[in-house]
């Protein structure tokens, strides 16, 4: 009854599909077990992915979406980059300073969206463009033909290439294959787990998505929370965006151009209603990591590109249609009872 | 002030005919009537015919609450069909054209029956088509080019009627005859009465698993014709077709007035606004300004648009609540 | 007569609930039959099984003879069964006339014919004596005025069997006077007519025959309601005997300053000239037609409508309400709201985290974290007080009854613990009992010094509630009343007070 019970939690469904997964790719080619060339890059992509996700969530909680995701990450890389190559500013401080600008786009998107009334998928499409103006053309205006900012300021390869093998407490390492940039990840992972789940604030933005109307009638101040999803997913793009750029060694017009759609998967898959007001922040982690195995494996398999897509998309539509397999599975064996 | 019934649901339609007819004559008198020369008319007016159908194929899945995100690739896997058909094949225009829309439109059978069968949202779905579809697409086209198909259909998109390109007047007899699908046939009224409010439209008799599959195919159908439309108003067909469309389906719509939570559409609207957004185009070739300037000014220009239609929807809205009450 | 409808052993569970065990009705044609119990007894639920939205786990169905099983809306509609549900099912966007006739809209050659369209849902209108702009969308109507089209309906497809589920819950006297000329004649018709209220005047004016359920059981099978009187229909819906309330006329010291006071209120909605004043501890009815502008009102002193001139007072000074936020935080004024679905609840979340959204920042613990124990208390508090039925605190809302809904609803403005309460229709679908003990608890709360503007087009419960009655026609006050808790009396001045002018 209880292990019934267990089974019919989506995570739990989504964590052991994409171990099967992991194993299976593995059986069907040993090399990717490979811990430096496969393992680590997953899971710090995973990781980059995963904040983005976040932020992606956090507008869905009140049945927003953030079409700007990827370019609120771009700014905030352009902003830490330019403070590194002209400012000399070191890592922490360039860090801060490129979130405060994911914030600040966020809250700038939230007012634009609380005054206009305007649809919030129109506003953050808008603002995706408008971005992508501005980043493109201060790189391009800055750095000339090379469009990037490549001062690395001391510590920025450590984010990028060290695992848990390089902390050592009393002498005992971590494995090498944990990146460390599974670190600001988790911790993301559980303040937004702790905010939904536990705090004032959290219910209100949960209430705020699930119905508007009563939440207002209710004396909660949806347009402040409006504005604080907002800002919020800023804030996590930023992150994200960071991530992005520490990995990839440079700051470039191109980082965060890719995120947009898998920015969705993480949640959903994940189990969080686009309408609003239910979200799955764990579920964020493992459908973002179950994206990338599915991805990693079958590139592993050497298929071109246009079977990837294929495959890709074909396994996607059958994990995501698990729950609901499952659920005929059961209203079935209801029937059968019957 | 009271406005007729018939007006105040057409605030938004109203507004953005202002806002091109504005726009026009700016492009005109700034060009010094350049504008107005055959050839420039005859760009605006054939490169509009796309947005316009990709438009309709957005709208008539919003109008159900759900989204397409797979009509770029759709578009460009009917388009790489027929011209493959064609130029491998050696198939007969006609014919190529019928299986070109055809499988657009069983592409968008198929979203809809995903989702019916999996009762996920559309979204999620045509994410997935969407990624299946871009490995199709790269398998025909590869990396080439395809344009040795006979060039009657180029040549066709060219043509005009008294200045109105026959590719522009297809896309709007599709808008005409949508827009008597939805006002007038049981099923456009069932498909609208399920995005509206699904449960009501369900104690009423209306199916909606089957509006559902009905508005994806008829998203299909639509992507088809601007496929057509796209292959008879290029060169030739290579691998980035479909890859600008996501964007541009949405803000038609959208801009025309079009709600993302279902049960509205606005036919007009999306036409209109698709010109709208084609006159930024034009205006930036013609000032060939800087795509990042213009990518910002589009940013900018969609916002106020819809601003502006809002908030004299609200205006209106406040006008017409005292006149709720009174039996 | 023959029975058009008969149901025998009729059982569906939910989990957690039997909602109905082993029902039995029959109904005839040509006859109107009350189906009665308290909120959560199964009636809608049965109704929903005679239309096929849910499915029978045992028992049988027959109509006009014929053993059925709907599976679905169509089927039953096919069979010749007209229904209105008890919560309003209408597409928003579509005009008037399309929503009348959305089950079957008339045809010329496979499109829509309009003028046919139009001439039908007239004359539906018509018969109900309601004239409203055909064209016009229903999303921009009055709870009432989409209650009527409901009705209308139902009507257009000439059943042989009609549902009506709580028709009257959200009208006001006049339109119901006028429904039940459309049921006398329906009945002569020979149409059978099933009929559910919670207001038992109402069932003693219409019906013939009675069904009553309790807790799933149905206790009486159509019998003639003739045979019984009201206490013994109301103890057989309770399952105990149900004493009677006094109606005790309170005192109210009106000299003291008023809580809320109305200066020449004007709102952009059309209101004029509105004063008037709410004293510590008073409950002060307000009583209107539908569409008097009663709701808009509070609305407007909430903040959510722009107020075009005169001045609002609470505690005697001058205050500007902006929205509802800064009304509960910084006034201490609460809104119930009439449109329980749409405004009242939040249907995906538990009933737990329904009531406590008011009072979020009354039960935390550091780090502004929700204190679950608090929390959990506050809704189990309400719970019982209320008399709530639910299996536990975390059912979800949207699997309530529709009484036990509104109870949630004004639950969590109960909770909050206001100054200033204005109550909009708070028992529209509420059972007796619940009525009863729901207006016990109002002059309760009064007595403990909550201040209470009560918004209901119930006129039976404005006389055993209110202490002053307020009389709106057409956005404006035709009357102030002092409540001599005598119903006759009271009826009659107010009728005159709306007549008059
Ligand atoms: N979908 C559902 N899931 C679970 N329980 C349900 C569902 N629908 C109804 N119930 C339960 O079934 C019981 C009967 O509900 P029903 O709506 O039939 O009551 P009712 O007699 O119509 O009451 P009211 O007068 O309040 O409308 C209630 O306890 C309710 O909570
Ligand atoms: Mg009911």
């Amino acid at each position: 009854m209880k292990l019934k019970k267990i089974l019919n939690d989506q995570r739990v469904v989504l964590t052991l599909l994409t171990i099967g997964l992991f194993i299976f790719f593995g059986l069907r080619n040993s090399a990717f077990f490979n811990v430096d060339f496969v393992i680590y890059p997953l899971l710090r992509d995973g990781a980059t992915l995963t904040v983005i996700g976040l932020a992606q969530l956090c507008v869905l909680s009140i049945g927003h979406l953030n079409l700007a995701v990827g370019r609120m990450a771009a700014v905030s890389a352009l902003v830490a980059g330019a403070s590194y190559q002209y400012w000399g500013l070191t890592l922490v401080q360039g860090a801060i300073l490129g979130v405060l600008a994911g914030a600040l786009l966020g809250a700038i998107t939230g007012w634009i969206i609380v005054k206009s009334q305007v649809n919030a998928f129109i506003v953050t499409l808008a603002m995706d463009f408008a971005l992508l103006g501005l980043v493109t053309f201060i790189y391009v205006t800055f750095t000339g033909a090379t469009a990037a900012f490549t001062t690395k300021p001391a510590g920025m390869d450590y984010w990028r290439s060290k695992s848990l093998k390089d902390f050592c407490v009393a002498g005992i390492c971590g494995p090498k294959s944990i990146p460390m940039m599974l670190l600001p990840a988790i911790i993301c992972l559980i303040l937004v787990s702790f905010m939904f789940s536990r705090t004032r604030l959290g219910r209100e933005l949960l209430s705020t998505g699930s119905n508007l109307r009563a939440a207002k009638l209710s004396g909660i101040p949806v347009e402040n929370r409006v504005m604080t999803a907002h800002i919020f997913s800023g804030t996590l793009a930023g992150i994200g965006g960071l991530m992005l750029a520490y990995a990839n060694g440079s700051f470039t017009a191109a980082i965060g151009s890719q995120v947009m759609l898998p920015s969705f998967l993480g949640p959903v898959l994940g189990g969080t209603l686009l309408a609003g007001g239910a979200v799955a922040v764990l579920g964020t982690f493992i459908g973002t990591m179950m994206t990338l195995v599915i991805r990693q494996g079958l590139s592993v398999q050497g298929i071109g590109l246009e079977t990837l897509n294929i495959a890709l998309g074909l396994v996607l539509l059958l994990a995501l249609s698990v729950g609901q397999i499952q659920k005929m599975f059961t209203s079935i064996k209801l029937r059968g009872k019957k | 002030m009271k406005l007729p019934v018939f007006f105040r649901n057409r605030m938004t339609e109203f507004s953005l005919s202002v806002i091109f007819i504005i726009g026009f004559l700016a492009l005109v008198a700034t060009s010094n009537g350049v504008f107005l020369s055959r050839a420039s008319l005859q760009g605006f007016l054939t490169y509009l015919a796309v947005p316009i159908t990709i438009g309709l194929a957005q709208m008539v899945v919003l109008c159900i609450g759900q989204m397409n995100l797979a009509v770029g690739t759709m578009g460009g896997v009917s388009c790489a069909i027929m011209a493959v058909l064609m130029a491998d094949h050696n198939l007969p225009i006609w014919l190529a054209i019928f299986i070109g829309l055809f499988s657009a439109t069983a592409i968008g059978a198929i979203n809809g029956a995903l989702v019916v069968l999996t009762q996920l949202n559309g979204f999620i779905i045509t994410l997935g088509t969407y990624t299946i579809l871009l490995g199709f697409q790269y398998r025909l086209v590869k990396t080439f080019t395809i344009d040795k198909y006979p060039s009657s259909l180029p040549e066709f998109g060219k043509r005009n009627f008294v200045g109105f390109p026959y590719i522009l007047v297809i896309a709007l007899l599709t808008a005409i005859a949508l827009s008597l699908f939805f006002s007038r046939t049981i099923m456009g009224r069932r498909i609208l009465a399920t995005g509206g409010n699904p449960i009501a439209a369900r104690l009423s008799g209306v199916s909606n698993n089957k509006s559902i599959f009905i508005a994806h195919t008829l998203s299909g159908l639509l992507i088809g014709v601007a496929s057509v439309i796209t292959i008879s108003s290029l060169p030739g067909i290579n691998r980035s077709i479909g890859g600008d469309w996501l964007l541009a389906s949405f803000a038609a719509p959208i801009i025309g007035g079009v709600l993302m939570s279902g049960g509205t559409i606005a036919i007009y609207g999306t036409v209109i606004a698709a010109g709208v957004v084609r006159l930024v185009d034009i205006a930036r070739a013609q000032y060939s300004l800087d795509p990042s300037i213009v990518s910002l000014s589009v940013g900018v220009v969609t916002l106020s648009t819809v601003a502006l239609s809002e908030w004299r929807r609200r205006r209106t809205e406040r006008q017409n609540e005292g006149i709720k009450g009174s039996p | 007569m023959s029975a058009e409808l008969l149901i025998n052993k009729v059982s569906k569970e939910f989990p957690g609930v039997l909602a109905l065990n082993e029902v039995n009705l029959t109904l005839t044609g040509g006859t109107v039959h009350a189906l009665l119990g308290e909120n959560g007894a199964g009636k809608s639920t049965l109704i929903k099984i005679i239309t096929g939205i849910y499915l029978a786990d045992s028992g049988s169905l027959k109509v006009s003879g014929q053993e059925k099983r709907f599976h679905n809306p169509i089927e039953s509609t096919h069979a010749g069964i007209a229904v209105v549900h008890q919560e309003r099912n209408l597409i928003p966007e579509f005009s008037v006339e399309e929503n009348i006739t959305l089950h079957n809209p008339p045809l010329k050659l496979g499109i829509i014919n309009r003028k046919e369209r139009t001439r039908l849902a007239k004359q539906a209108l018509e018969t109900l004596g309601f004239e409203i702009d055909l064209n016009e969308r229903v999303k921009n109507l009055s709870v009432a005025q989409m209650q009527l089209v409901e009705i209308a309906k139902a009507l257009v497809t000439n059943a042989k069997i009609i549902l009506l589920d709580e028709p009257t819950a959200s009208i006001t006297g006049s339109e119901t006077s006028k429904l039940f000329d459309v049921i006398k004649r329906l009945k002569s018709q020979g149409t059978a007519i099933l009929f559910v209220s919670h207001k038992l005047e109402e069932v003693y004016e219409i019906c013939d025959t009675v069904t009553v359920l309790r807790d799933g059981v149905s206790v009486l099978e159509s019998k003639s309601l003739a045979d019984y009187k009201q206490g013994e229909i109301v103890d057989l819906m309770v399952g105990r005997h149900l004493a009677e309330r006094k109606n005790i006329i309170r005192k109210v010291d009106r000299k003291a300053t008023p809580v809320i006071e109305l200066k020449n209120l004007q709102t952009s909605l059309g209101h004029r000239n509105i004063s008037l004043s709410l004293y510590p501890g008073e409950v002060l009815g307000m009583y209107g037609l539908v569409g008097a502008g009663r709701s808009e009102l509070a609305r407007s002193i909430l903040g959510l409508h722009a107020i075009t001139g005169g001045e609002i007072l609470v505690n005697g000074s001058v205050v500007k309400i902006r929205n509802f936020t800064e009304a509960l935080h910084n006034y201490r004024i609460g809104y119930v709201t009439e449109n329980r679905k749409e405004e009242g609840l939040f249907l995906d979340f538990p009933v737990r985290k329904n009531i406590s959204v008011t009072i979020l920042a009354k039960i935390l613990q550091r780090l502004s974290v929700i204190n679950p124990k608090k929390e959990d208390d506050i809704a189990t508090k309400y719970v019982d007080r209320l008399g709530i039925k639910v299996v536990d605190n975390n059912q979800l809302a949207l699997t309530l009854s529709g009484g036990n809904q509104q109870k949630v609803s004004v639950s969590k403005w109960l909770a909050a613990e206001t100054k200033i309460l204005i109550i909009d229709e708070p028992t529209v679908g509420v059972d007796v009992r619940t009525k009863a003990s729901f207006h016990e608890l109002i002059t309760e709360l009064a007595n403990e010094g909550l201040s209470i503007i009560l918004i209901s087009s119930d006129l039976a419960e404005m006389v055993a509630v209110a202490d002053r009655i307020l009389v709106m026609r057409r956005y404006e006050i035709v009357g102030d009343l002092d409540n001599s808790k005598d119903y006759q009396n009271m009826s009659r001045s107010i009728m005159n007070s709306i007549q008059a002018v």
